[in-house]
């Protein structure tokens, strides 16, 4: 009898079901940036705008990799439905520091998924995930500098002004 | 619907009173007995169809006031099935044992025959 199960099937149900909720939180993610660059954009804050349309275009990607995965592997990929994102901050710090605690909540999400694929022994996906374990510790660095940021320059007009400046050149530099 | 004549290369899977699931080496698909019908499925179809029988809360069917069947729609054959909770009982039955079976073969494959 024919292993039709293996031949159709690649990854397990578990795998997939956690893959997707993945693809969820990957697309929840450039939701929530997006809103994050629409607060920036009207308020004059346009290079913040820039970087959080930049982190939309990322998300989205990221989303899409995983998605073109499933795909791949003849599973059923999930196109998700999103909550409402946040749309209203108190200071422009503060949509940096909600966008931490963002990319912490993705970077636990994806260390899970690895888990699970340990767990199921599915070392393709998990060597699949090892690029997504890299990326958040590069998000992850981006998100603190940009606190560190404004630390150091406090958060007066003059501050603010100097954070735009530099908020487009933070870069994980990796070595 | 897809009615489908039960051909000798077919292996039976799993089997319950009413229901079966057979597999085709041929067409690499599933055929499920239900009753009196057979109905062709590709493992894709059968995962989805699987999770709709497994999802259905049993529990909430025996509450009172609540219709004590369970419609369920497959589009894969053109098909709305009204389940009673005997029925749903013994598709649970089905798929959970046949399922079984299949990762059995799995792993079979995997340790005996692909080594």
């Amino acid at each position: 009898m024919k292993d039709i199960l293996r031949r159709h099937q690649i990854l397990r149900e578990e795998i997939v079901n956690i893959l997707n909720k993945q693809v969820q939180i990957e697309a929840q993610s450039a939701a929530n940036y997006l809103a994050m660059a629409a607060w920036c954009d009207v308020r004059g804050y346009d290079n913040s705008a820039e970087f959080y349309f930049k982190q939309s275009d990322e998300e989205r990607k990221h989303q899409l990799k995983l998605f073109h995965y499933l795909a791949d592997m003849e599973c059923d990929a999930i196109s998700p439905a999103i909550e409402e994102p946040q749309h209203e901050f108190t200071t422009l710090r503060s949509v940096f520091e909600r966008a931490l605690e963002m990319e912490i909540a993705v970077t636990d999400a994806i260390h899970n998924v690895v888990r699970e694929c340990r767990k199921h022994g599915d070392i393709a996906t998990e060597e699949f995930m090892r690029w997504y374990v890299q990326e958040q510790i590069e998000e992850e660095y981006v998100a603190r500098r940009c606190l560190e940021l404004f630390d150091v320059l406090g958060e007066d007009k003059i501050a603010l002004g100097m954070f735009e400046e530099r908020v487009l050149g933070i870069e994980y530099e990796g070595d | 619907m897809t009615e489908i004549e039960i051909e000798p290369e077919v292996s039976n899977i799993f089997s319950t009173n009413n229901t079966a699931l057979y597999q085709c080496d041929r067409s690499e698909s599933f055929i499920l007995k239900f009753f009196e019908e057979h109905i062709s499925f590709k493992i894709g179809e059968l995962q989805a169809i699987r999770k709709k029988i497994r999802n259905i809360d049993l529990a909430q069917l025996f509450k009172s006031g609540t219709p004590d069947i369970e419609i369920l729609n497959v589009p894969q054959c053109d098909r709305i099935f009204v389940l009673s909770i005997l029925e749903i009982l013994e598709l649970k039955e089905l798929f959970s044992g046949a399922f079984v079976m299949l990762e059995l073969n799995s792993v079979i494959h995997r340790e005996i025959l692909r080594k």
